[in-house]
């Protein structure tokens, strides 16, 4: 038997029954007898939303059961199948609404049968922010009392709304749990065709909450398909039957778990086996793609912002993981979701217990994560949240990244009982809550033993922190799509409107591209937007049509053009938060550069903080440009004025901190080597005339450069 | 040569939201002009002013608001009086005994007041919570179940808890919903977003851009204002269409020229008439910058606004 003929075959068993009921209730009642169900507007919710038509007497039902028939096609297609589950569950709600005859009360304690509107309304609220963050309908008998408590239980703890058809309804009450609207549990019916209670929920809700229009099915079907997050937990035996309505759930997007092995076929996302019923709960959320929140970390000491700067001194110290003596480091790896369990941690070698006190040790923690929308990039941005996360417990302290990490533990917080599990519950807790749009699943292991430390920093570790760094340096604004916008200052710059390419990261330093594109995907609505470079007007100027596009959306009109690479033809505009800024020196034909530390004065006769009231507040101003300090080395630097070789001063401590790149740079574009020992600084001059002398003396390159103006 | 005059007017305008039901339902927005600017196309709807009354009652209002107010013992009274108020459009009901940091009055009592006001007038009803983003999430979803069918407008869904005062609201409900955000137009617009996404009709939306008493950081209100009618109108941008209101109320009589008692600033004359001053110049400013709407709470300056708004239009 195949599942369409299960299918076909419970569907035309249910539609006999129908069509049995409502000629039963016509002999008896008559044609013109009112049918309704109570305290809705919505006539027979399923068949109003999925025809558009409304029923009131048992005559119209006859003719609407006639419209369920020409769902009932029997080909074997799988439209045929889910549009037969469709018709099973439409067959449902007329056997139920002829229960309702007469203001009749079919559904007595604990059960609710049919809903009203008001309670949809109450429940659709919470369901649409996430605060329920999924529907179950969990139908049958569960394999006994215990494991039908202990998957309700699991369900309410994560906040789950719970509606119950059939047996279990007595297996928890013979378990002693209560149920009922207040606790999110709520028992339908004992019938199979109860069921059609919650897909009246479903359906009311997309009319309601989806403005949806009655008789939309295709509307109505993609609401309840991205919208209402229910699935179905079915227990075996699966009858005809339930494998007819099981096909319907599936039609309106809800996937069917059941432990069901005989004649069952399993439809990936879909109709999904699970022998294991302690298992039901994980398999449906992953099926149904709900992520829970995490509201409290659950760690022996406190978790908050409020210990981000606290130092514990070597006294206070229970053990230290020092990664300048150890071998220690921190990973995120992305993995494929299947090869991954959520909530996973794993310890190699001992626990804090066996660390002699005040000694240093080494620690490494591998936090492992998968999720469709996680891509390898976001790596690095994951893992630099690790110092907060850290930092954030109470008697701990994080410095460093990769692996050159220190981590201390007070002895207050080990005393507490802080062990390495509760490390890796703060990292999982976090990552999952937030990073939840592109992390599914979240595993952590953590590895104190120091052969395997050792061992896995370089074949692990150091590999992945390589292959990122070359990502980085393959990472040109040739290379990639898009670029991104980043408006994140605009609250007191209101025009000024950052275009940020790999080569150019944002003027604060902040944002990179790598950092923009994580933005836009965790938060689609922010501050980082993508910007297309379909049109180039100018290569060697930056200059786009698509870019001064965006920059006019993004600045109101307040910007037109902006060029990527060039100080003097419409620069990029600068808001007032750049690390540094650079501008013009015309006795040399160069350019000197301030960083936002330097308290003195530069060969242009301004300080840093002259420079910056002039180039601040989302104006372009020509000759003048606010940047990050990783910009000074990139090969886009005032690219369309001749690059890196124009620069001839900055400050001796940036130049100490830049030198090694830049120097790089300048080997790569023109052959020079030490280029930074041209570069002036405060110890060689402050005033133009003696920085020229410098300059011509050591022979910078921008002496021989054409004038800028 | 002779001046040839140009009309301002855009292509793009602000949505018509509509606010209460009946005769006196009040429609706000949909010029395609700068704030008041009648010389380049007609202003349909003038901009509106609404009177705002609080649960807390009148022992800390100020005696001119006090004596109009003579004889009213309930919130259904002050309401009805309120509607009464000559230049009143509408009345705002501030829920701002809810407080959990103030009165802490439960929901359910605030509710009683929400229905003893919706019962008592024909005039359009805005209801504003209390400022505090979780209390506020469950009142206002209370309100909006309590004012069914009153096309209510609920202030306020903010980036904190604008899920669920918009769904129940925008959604639920069928009311209309305030966007609040502070001062800055790209927040406003990304709230309006995230609120049309989950399904709320944008021709359901009013904003409330966030302002601030004249003289207290107000540039950056005027800008704020100018920006978001600038991309609404000059760039068709539809996310920034909606209409703004403002409530001044709060802002005008909560710093120290309104609240400085005579015996401290003997200076600076009599109290009240600075305070009417804050929010007289308050609204003139907000409705020059392009606010739809206003929440007073003075007779004297709704009497003044609504006559300026009369003249000018």
């Amino acid at each position: 038997m195949t599942l369409f003929d299960r299918v076909f075959g419970g569907n035309d068993a249910v539609y006999g029954l129908t069509e049995a009921a409502i000629d039963n209730a016509i002999a008896q009642y008559g044609v013109d007898q009112a049918v309704a169900f109570p305290h809705t507007a919505y006539s027979l919710p399923c068949y109003y939303g999925v025809t558009g038509t409304k029923v009131s007497n048992l005559g119209e039902l006859k003719e609407a059961l006639g419209v369920v028939k020409t769902l009932m096609t029997r080909e074997k297609r799988l439209n045929d199948a889910f549009m037969s589950g469709v018709a099973t569950a439409l067959c449902a709600e007329f056997i139920e609404v002829l229960k309702y005859i007469n203001g009749a009360t079919p559904y007595e304690e604990p059960c609710y049968g049919h809903l009203a509107d008001a309670t949809i309304r109450e429940l659709g609220v919470p369901l649409v922010t996430g605060d329920i963050p999924g529907v179950a309908v969990v139908l049958g008998k569960a394999p006994t009392t215990e494991d039908a408590v202990a998957l309700i239980k699991s369900y309410q703890a994560q906040g789950i709304l719970v509606t119950l058809v059939g047996e279990i309804i007595d297996q928890l009450a013979e378990g002693g749990m209560t149920t009922g609207a207040n606790v999110r549990v709520i028992p339908l019916g004992k019938d199979v065709t109860s069921v059609i209670h919650v897909v009246s929920v479903a359906v009311r809700a997309a009319l309601i909450f989806g403005n949806v229009t009655p008789g939309d099915a295709g509307n109505l079907m993609k609401y309840t398909f991205e919208r209402v997050p229910a699935f179905v937990n079915a227990f075996a035996p699966l009858n005809d039957v339930i494998v007819a309505c099981g096909a319907g759930a599936i039609a309106l997007g809800f996937p069917v778990v059941t432990n069901e092995t005989e004649n069952i076929f399993r439809v990936p996302k879909s109709l999904i086996v699970q022998e294991d019923v302690s298992k039901f709960n994980a398999t449906s959320l992953e099926a149904r793609d709900i992520k829970i929140k995490i509201a409290k970390i659950d760690i022996p000491v406190a978790f908050a912002s409020a210990f981000e700067g606290e130092i514990i001194r070597r006294g206070d110290m229970q053990v230290e993981f020092d990664g300048s003596r150890k071998d220690c480091f921190e990973l995120v790896r992305t993995r494929e979701l299947t090869e991954i369990e959520d909530h996973k941690f794993t310890l190699i070698g001992p626990d804090f217990d066996a660390m002699e006190v005040g000694s240093k040790q080494q620690i490494a923690y591998i936090v492992e994560v998968a999720g469709k929308a996680m891509q390898s990039d976001f790596e690095p941005v994951l893992e630099r949240k690790f110092h907060t996360y850290i930092n954030c417990i109470e008697g701990a302290m994080h410095t460093g990244q990769r692996d050159m990490i220190r981590i201390r533990l007070s002895k207050n917080t080990y005393e507490a009982g802080f062990r390495a599990k509760d490390l890796a519950e703060v990292l999982y807790a976090n990552i999952k809550n937030e990073f939840d749009v592109v992390v599914d699943k979240c595993a952590v292991t953590i590895i104190t033993d120091e052969a395997e430390c050792s061992k896995l920093r370089q074949e692990l570790a150091v590999a992945a922190y390589n292959a990122r760094d070359e990502r980085l340096d393959s990472l040109t604004d040739e290379a990639v799509p898009v670029y991104y916008s980043c408006t994140m200052c605009q609250a007191f710059s209101p025009s000024h409107v950052c275009v940020v390419t790999p080569e150019r990261l944002g003027l604060c330093g902040a944002v990179s591209w790598l950092d923009a594109k994580a933005t836009k995907e965790l938060n689609p609505e922010g501050p980082c937007q993508i910007i297309t470079k379909e049109r180039c007007i100018d290569e060697n100027l930056g200059r786009y049509e698509d870019v001064d596009e965006a920059v006019a959306k993004f600045s109101n009109g307040a910007l037109e053009h902006v060029t990527l690479y060039s100080i003097m033809e419409d620069p990029m505009t600068s808001c007032g938060c750049f690390e540094c800024i650079y501008g013009i020196e015309p006795f040399s034909n160069g350019v000197a550069i301030a960083n936002r530390e330097y308290a003195g004065l530069t060969p242009l006769g301004m300080t840093f903080g002259e420079l910056a009231s002039m180039t601040g507040g989302g104006v372009q101003t020509p000759g003048f440009m606010g940047h990050g300090k990783h910009f000074i080395a990139s090969k886009k630097f005032m690219k369309a004025e001749g690059g890196v070789e124009r620069i001839v001063w900055m400050p001796k401590d940036l130049k100490d901190q830049v030198a090694e790149k830049l120097n790089k740079t300048a080997q790569e574009l023109y052959g020079i080597e030490n280029f930074t020992d041209m570069i002036g600084d405060e110890t060689i001059a402050t005033d133009p005339e003696t920085l020229l002398a410098f300059l011509t003396e050591k022979g910078h390159p921008a002496l021989g450069l054409e004038p800028m103006m | 040569m002779p001046f040839n005059g140009k009309s301002g007017k855009f292509n793009a305008s602000i949505n018509t939201v509509e606010i209460g039901c009946g005769e006196k339902a009040i429609k706000i927005g949909g010029e395609n002009v700068l704030p008041f600017y009648t010389f380049d196309a007609a202003i349909e709807n003038a901009p509106k002013v609404g009177v705002m009354i609080s649960d807390l009652g009148l022992d800390n209002e100020p005696a001119g608001v006090k004596a109009y107010y003579e004889g009213c013992t309930t919130i259904a009274e002050v309401a009805k009086k309120a509607a009464e108020m000559p230049g009143a459009d509408f009345v705002c009901l501030k829920l701002e005994g809810a407080d959990p940091n103030g009165e802490n009055k439960s929901v359910e009592e605030c509710i009683e007041a929400v229905k003893a006001v919706v019962d008592a007038i024909d005039v359009p009803l805005v209801i504003a919570g209390c400022k505090h983003v979780e209390k506020d999430n469950e009142l206002l979803n209370k309100a909006a179940e309590a004012a069914q069918g009153k096309n209510v407008l609920i202030l306020a869904a903010k980036e904190e808890n604008y899920k669920g005062v918009a769904a129940a609201a925008g959604l639920a409900y069928g009311q209309k919903v305030g966007a609040e955000s502070a001062v800055d137009i790209n927040l406003a617009k990304q709230l309006n977003v995230l609120i049309s996404k989950m399904g709320v009709a944008q021709n359901n939306i009013v904003m409330n851009v966030g302002s601030a008493a004249v003289g207290y950081g107000f540039e950056y209100v005027v800008s704020t204002m100018d920006r978001t009618k600038a991309a609404a109108l000059g760039q068709g941008d539809k996310d920034v269409q909606m209409p703004i209101i403002t409530p001044v109320a709060d802002d005008a009589w909560n710093v120290k020229e309104a609240m400085a008692s005579e015996a401290d600033m003997p200076a600076w004359g009599s109290q009240e008439a600075r305070g009417i001053g804050m929010e007289v110049s308050t609204a003139a400013s907000v409705l020059a910058s392009g606010s739809n709407a206003v929440i007073l709470k003075h007779p004297t300056s709704v009497a003044t606004i609504s006559k300026m708004i009369k003249d000018l239009m």
